[in-house]
């Protein structure tokens, strides 16, 4: 998205849900990963918006859509040219909106008119007639159409064309810079958005400055007081190879467990076991601290004060509510210590002064002060003391000046259904638990409403492997598997097994392919073969 | 914008048109009252709280459901509205059935929010428990081991088997936090620059100079004696309140920042005017009952006649009186237990306790009777001391005449006084007597100065002060505790102190006493006979925890502890077995504050006397007690998924339901927002469990630590624990709106797996560390792995559950501190 209008963020709030008029939601489960994004969704589906879905699994949105298209997993670029496709075919896009703010439609009228109906059925399995009628419902001219994605289009091999291709797509029927409109990711973790911002990437400084803007560095340089390094870094899914290949002998991991998170998990295990040295800055004694050199306590977020940028790009305050227990200390502490230690010295006395210098730095934080955040957050880019905040982006101007159009082709998953692992493996969240559950499964009621992993698999499926309801399978990969109990349900797809990643017990990771996008380096958790197979409870 | 003008209570008001009357004063900040009101809804049975007077209209009109029309002229009270108010409230009350407080807790006392520490303890918090418990009562570690318990007399949980051992559990967290070093962080207020003295320094003095100090006071205690405690450390031995559990507790008390004077003797070594000299706003007095009641036999004037707070005085200084090998304690009282029980310590081989009345009427409290028998005491009732005289020998030095007594005719108010049979003279060889016949304040009146000696005392020879202001005839002078009442319980002192120290504070500060708290309580019934059994439904006969104790004729060898405490699993265990009756919506109930806000007077509407529905408790998170509902339906209104539905089969004559149904479908997603709607205790988060009552509960704002949606959340935190989670539904982006995680997920904050110290690998295990040791190694093994194979060999993961903050430093410092760009976070995870 970055590419392709400038910035990467969700270009419009949330409340501006009850705008639109058509909403098309594309690999997001939003009742479970953002749950109150997904009730203001079916608000206003209540209210008359028309709902699109895009997804595999049958979930709440696609029994409430007006049009819900199960395509097969990995196959959202062709379903996303085949619907540009028609729309230009039958001339209804936003041809003002192209000329006068996009570059280089050519390229995506040569590209998508590749992706006839007839194709695009071969690969995603949608009829003609229901692509059409998809084309037709989200480019509605004159209607406010807003997208909305998850991690379900993000985490492929192919995550970055899927995005790519969804920006196309907005940008073609100019449903971009309007209230109800949009292209809006669903950030995962509260602070995702930050963490960007923040420039905690291998490929950018704070404020998504490229490696390469030399202007940038002498700032950053004058004001660090430091030689800052110029050459690319290495992307967190591309270090357990470099740590193989003797790249790499010390990391740092804070606030990760990559233990269970990453995708193909043994491989990670197996790079840890061979590092010289780790430091784990947590508040639980994780997989991954478990296996470290030295661990640092750390206070949780009810325990000191900060800012979290959330998925509208609005800057909220934390505060700070009780003490850490024992000895932890927040963490902007612990870094300023350690700093300290290494030879660098970082003189702040609180997380507000660190703030103030990201607003020095970074001119899309420019304007804020937790001041101006006391009562209510600021939607960046704030660039100045008295702007208002920016509710929606790239209104009459895109950020970057045009929209670029990206055509990308599409290309099969890595890893897909064969003889001996004939099923597709997906990963996905239960409403009430969270990542790993290291903070959720502390709730005793919590767990009790959601106290297992169940291994999700369409009738179809189970009638052929011989499985009824709470059966016990074991769901192998080339790389590993997991036994766990069986929910017959037609929320998954045919030839589909859908398995939550919350659970250390079923550590899921240990199955999934890391296989990465080549832009975005994002794993392709959404899709590898497996085999699922009954096992005496 | 069409706007309308009008008056509310006199204010000219313009307003958006098409308002209700309702919306329009709270956007005005003008307060109506309302039981049923969601904004934005209108309900279908209106509670009827709302009404107002429009000029011009004879009816009274609902504000919530009248809209706001141009010219219109409002008043929102009045004595017709409050009336109005009143009866539909009563009409509520009529049926709600439920404990606001729970009997326990009413019953004590000191008034402790009972309910809530074993609540506490249930939940493993056992810090809270005693910060709770310490809110009323800063002597928990003595009052869990001595108290009378009053409480436990009205435990609900009699009906059903046993009472809860509540002192017990109040022991188990003081001597928990003692073992685990908790610093209580105990809150004052801030610094008045006022001084105050505190005469005293036993259980009264002790609390009074906590509470003033609390309220940001310079106390100094003056005590004659070498040590704090008084009659904590002097009339109960070790083997009741061990001395390091003693200084352990003062000690808690002194943290606060409290200067303490030992051995000034009031009256010898200073007095009242000179400290008024030295500038001390206000005195009290907490001198106890020092003195004892003398034995008035003939012979009594002999060395081996001790009186019981000057012989338990010595035993308590480590002085080892002479007692021989038989004694005598005369008197029944509390004391003559402690006394019976330390000479067996002492030795002494034979124990006999005289009283003139029969076992059951001593004054002392059964318990401690039992405690004495178990030990070897023996008691010689009915009988009287007459005469003492020495014999002469070696052993058996005293000859102790007794008269047999009997019970005479009732006096007037059907006291039978015992009286001597004539002629039935007894007499026993005993080497020793400690006569324990009371204790009073002062012998004659106080010496030392004018002041002193002017104090007005009672007929009983304590101290006279007023028991609602705490103060003496003399000005600025305060009493409470013993020297006030004569001998009581401690917590008696306790409660009696912290008046006494509330109402020094208002004295200093020339400010109004704070309200008394209300006593508006709806219960479930007052006294036994009036609880309905069917509130014990479904409560299974579950014995309480039985206390490790010594055996006796082990125990009475030494003064060591007789009772060793709860292990952590039986207070656990213990606390489950809480019946839970007082309201967990204490805090927030809209009926209760509606009903003292506008007078009604339940004890003349009555409430509901017997529970119609039983408890439902098959929600996830949700417990759900139809008996306290009040079909104000907010719940229903409230909840954004329609997933909640209120009903009843139908409706009595004055509107209230019949056959209530509470109603969570399938498409509930446990959020949670109809509980925090919920204007009674109908609705109760299942996890939180302790009434929070006249605690000081701190709102922080924050933005939920889950997904990326930023909802804002407000952690309600109590002491150092958050006690729930909910949101404003005025505040965007998620406008009052969260799910299940962020309503209930966030017990994580307090789980006994966080870390809380550094840790290093040795020998290939993570062992505990210091901050300093944990920096100077990793930073050191990280500077060798940069020397040896260049900055880039260093990679760092940041965190996108953590703050901008930060991830900034975690950036800045792998491209400062390390040099490289190998920082990335999970995102993409």
């Amino acid at each position: 998205m970055a590419i392709s209008f400038g910035s990467g963020a969700m270009t419009n709030s949330i409340g501006d849900i009850r705008e639109s008029e058509v909403i098309m939601v594309i690999g997001s489960n939003a009742d479970t990963s953002h749950p109150t994004i997904g009730l203001r969704i079916h608000q206003a589906v209540k209210n008359g918006a028309k709902l699109l879905v895009v997804d595999p699994r049958r979930t709440a949105f696609a029994d409430e859509a007006d049009i819900w298209l199960r395509s097969n997993p990995g196959s959202d670029v062709a379903l996303l040219n085949g619907m540009a496709r028609v729309i230009i075919e039958e001339e209804l896009w936003d041809k003002d909106f192209v000329e006068k703010r996009t570059e280089n439609f050519e390229e995506l009228e040569i590209v998508t008119a590749k992706y006839t109906p007839e194709m695009v059925e071969k690969i995603t399995g949608i009829s003609e007639e229901q692509l059409r009628a998809a084309a037709r419902l989200y480019a509605s001219p004159g209607k406010r159409c807003a997208i909305f994605y998850g991690m379900g289009l993000a985490h492929h091999a192919s995550g970055t064309d899927n995005v790519k291709s969804v920006a196309n797509l907005a940008m073609l029927c100019g449903k971009m810079g309007v209230a109800g409109g949009g292209v809006n990711p669903l950030r995962g973790q509260n602070n995702v958005q930050g963490a960007c911002d923040m420039g905690a990437l291998f490929n950018t400084l704070p404020g998504y400055s490229g490696l390469e803007n030399d202007d940038v560095f002498d700032r950053y340089e004058k004001m660090w007081q430091v030689t800052l390094p110029r050459r690319k870094g290495k992307a967190a899914t591309e270090v357990w190879d470099a740590i193989l290949e003797d790249e790499i002998h010390g990391l740092y991991v804070f606030g990760e467990d990559p233990v269970l998170a990453d995708p193909n998990a043994h491989h990670a295990v197996k790079a840890l076991e061979k590092l010289n040295f780790m430091i784990v800055q947590d508040i639980f004694l994780t997989e991954t601290a478990k296996m470290a050199d030295v661990v640092f306590p750390a206070a949780c977020y009810a325990e000191k004060d900060g800012t979290f940028t959330c998925t509208e790009r609005r800057v909220q305050r934390v505060r700070k509510a009780v003490n850490p227990p024992g000895e932890a200390k927040p963490d902007w502490q612990i870094f300023k210590e350690f700093s300290q230690r290494m030879g660098y010295a970082m003189n702040y006395s609180k997380p507000e002064d660190v703030f103030d210098e990201v607003t020095q730095l970074m001119p899309q934080y420019g304007g804020i002060t937790y001041a101006r955040i006391e009562k209510e957050g600021l939607q960046w880019p704030c660039p100045t003391a008295d702007h208002p905040g920016t509710p929606i982006l790239h209104v009459g101007k895109f950020t970057q000046g045009r929209g670029l159009f990206i055509p990308e082709e599409y290309t099969a998953p890595t890893e897909m259904p064969d003889g001996e692992y004939p099923m597709i493996l997906t990963t996905i969240r239960e409403t009430p638990q969270y990542n790993f559950g290291s903070m959720t499964r502390q709730t005793p009621e919590i767990e009790n409403l959601c106290p297992e992993a169940f291994a999700e698999i369409n009738p179809e499926d189970a009638l052929r492997i011989g499985l009824v309801d709470l059966d016990r399978v074991e769901v192998t990969s080339r790389r590993g598997s997991v036994r766990l109990r069986v929910k017959v349900t037609d929320k998954s797809q045919p030839g589909t097994v859908a398995i939550p990643y919350h659970f250390a017990e079923v550590p899921v990771n240990n199955l999934t392919l890391n296989s990465l996008d080549r832009l975005s380096r994002s794993p392709q958790y959404k899709i590898c073969s497996v085999k699922v197979e009954k096992v005496a409870a | 914008m069409t706007t309308v003008k009008l008056t509310i209570d006199g204010a000219e008001i313009v307003a958006e048109s098409g308002l209700t009357i309702l919306e329009v004063a709270r956007r005005s900040d003008i307060t109506i009252p309302t039981l049923c009101h969601v904004e934005g809804k209108a309900s279908s049975d209106p509670c009827g709280v709302c009404v107002v007077e429009v000029a011009g209209q004879e009816e009274l009109v609902y504000s919530c459901r009248t809209p706001a029309e141009q010219g219109m002229v409002i008043t929102t009270t009045s004595d017709r509205i409050v009336a109005h108010r009143q009866k539909r409230l009563g009409v509520l009350a009529e049926t709600h059935f439920g404990d606001c407080k729970a009997p326990c807790n009413l019953t004590c006392p000191g008034q402790i929010n009972v309910q809530g520490y074993i609540a506490h303890v249930a939940k493993g918090q056992y810090e809270e428990a005693l910060r709770l418990v310490m809110e009323r009562n800063p002597l928990p570690f003595s009052v869990g081991r001595v108290c009378p318990r009053f409480c436990e007399t009205r435990c609900r949980r009699i009906l059903v088997d046993e009472p809860v051992s509540i002192n017990h559990l109040k022991r188990f967290v003081a001597d928990w936090c003692m073992s685990h070093e908790i610093q209580l962080d105990i809150p004052k207020e801030a610094h008045t620059g006022k001084r105050i003295a505190v005469i005293g320094g036993g259980p009264a003095g002790l609390t009074a100079a906590y509470y003033l100090t609390r309220k940001g006071h310079d106390v100094t205690i003056y005590e004659a004696a070498s040590k704090l405690g008084g009659a904590l450390r002097y009339g109960f031995l070790e083997f009741r309140i061990p001395r390091d559990v003693l200084d352990y507790e003062i000690d808690t008390i002194l943290r606060l920042g409290i200067s303490v004077k030992l051995n000034q003797r009031w009256g010898r070594d200073f007095t009242i005017q000179g400290l008024k000299d030295q500038g001390f706003s206000a005195v009290f007095l907490g001198t106890g009952v020092g003195v004892d009641i003398p034995l008035d036999v003939e012979g009594a004037f002999n060395p081996h006649v001790h009186k019981a707070g000057s012989y338990l005085r010595q035993v308590a200084n480590g002085r080892n009186p002479d007692m021989g090998r038989r004694a005598a304690v005369i008197g029944g009282n509390n004391v003559a237990m402690e006394v019976a029980r330390t000479l067996i310590r002492q030795g002494v081989d034979e124990v006999t306790v005289i009283y003139p009345r029969a076992r059951i009427e001593m004054p002392a409290h059964q318990r401690n009777i039992r405690e004495a028998v178990k030990e070897g005491a023996q008691f010689l009732l009915m009988a009287s001391p007459v005469k003492i005289s020495e014999t002469g020998g070696e052993y058996s030095r005293l000859q102790l005449e007794l008269v047999r007594m009997k019970l005479g005719e009732p006096d007037s108010r059907g006291n039978r006084e015992p009286i001597p049979i004539e002629g039935t003279s007894n007499t026993i060889q005993v080497d020793s007597i400690v006569s324990s016949l009371g204790q009073i304040a002062v012998n004659d009146v106080f010496t030392g100065g004018e002041l002193e000696e002017s104090i007005q005392l009672s007929p009983r020879q304590t101290i006279q002060a007023n028991p609602r202001s705490s103060q003496t005839n003399v000005d600025g002078v305060f009493a409470a505790g013993d020297a006030v009442s004569g001998p009581k319980s401690v917590i008696q002192a306790v409660v009696s102190a912290r008046r006494a120290a509330n109402n020094i504070d208002a004295y200093v500060m020339g400010a109004d006493k704070e309200p008394a708290e209300s006593r508006f309580n709806f219960s479930r019934g007052k006294a036994f006979d009036d609880v309905d059994l069917k509130n014990f439904d479904g409560v299974n006969v579950k014995l309480r925890e039985k206390m490790p104790t010594r055996p006796p004729e082990i125990c009475s060898q030494d003064f060591g502890e007789v009772k060793l405490g709860f292990t952590e699993k039986m207070a656990r265990r213990e606390a489950e077995r809480c019946l839970s009756c007082g309201c967990s919506a204490f805090d927030r109930c809209d009926l209760k504050r509606l009903s003292i806000d506008n007078n009604v007077n339940i004890n003349k509407t009555g409430m509901g006397t017997i529970p119609v529905y039983p408890t439902d408790a098959s929600h996830a998170m949700i417990v759900v007690d139809r008996n306290k509902c009040v079909f104000c339906k907010r719940c229903e209104l409230s909840c954004e998924y329609d997933a909640l539905e209120v009903a009843a089969e139908s409706l009595d004559d004055k509107g209230r339901p019949l056959g209530l149904t509470i109603t969570f479908k399938d498409n509930c997603v446990s959020c949670g927002k109809c509980v925090d709607n919920c204007s009674t205790g109908a609705l109760n988060k299942k996890a939180q469990i302790v009434p929070m009552q006249s605690e000081v509960i701190t709102d922080v704002r924050s933005t939920c630590p889950y997904c990326g949606a930023g909802c804002q959340i407000i952690l309600r935190v109590k002491g150092k624990t958050v006690m729930e989670v909910t949101a404003d539904p005025h505040q965007a982006p998620n406008y009052g709106a969260l799910c299940v995680k962020g309503r209930f997920g966030h017990e994580f904050i307090h789980s006994k797996e966080r870390l809380t110290k550094p840790l290093i690998r040795k020998n290939n295990v993570l062992v505990e560390a210091s901050w300093d040791e944990a920096y100077d190694y990793a930073a050191r093994r990280l500077k060798d792995i940069k020397a040896m194979y260049g900055p880039d060999s260093i990679a760092g993961f940041s965190c996108a559950r953590a703050t901008n903050e930060e991830n900034f430093l975690m950036q800045k410092f792998m491209r400062t501190s390390i040099g490289t760009n190998n920082i990335d976070h999970c995102a993409r995870l």
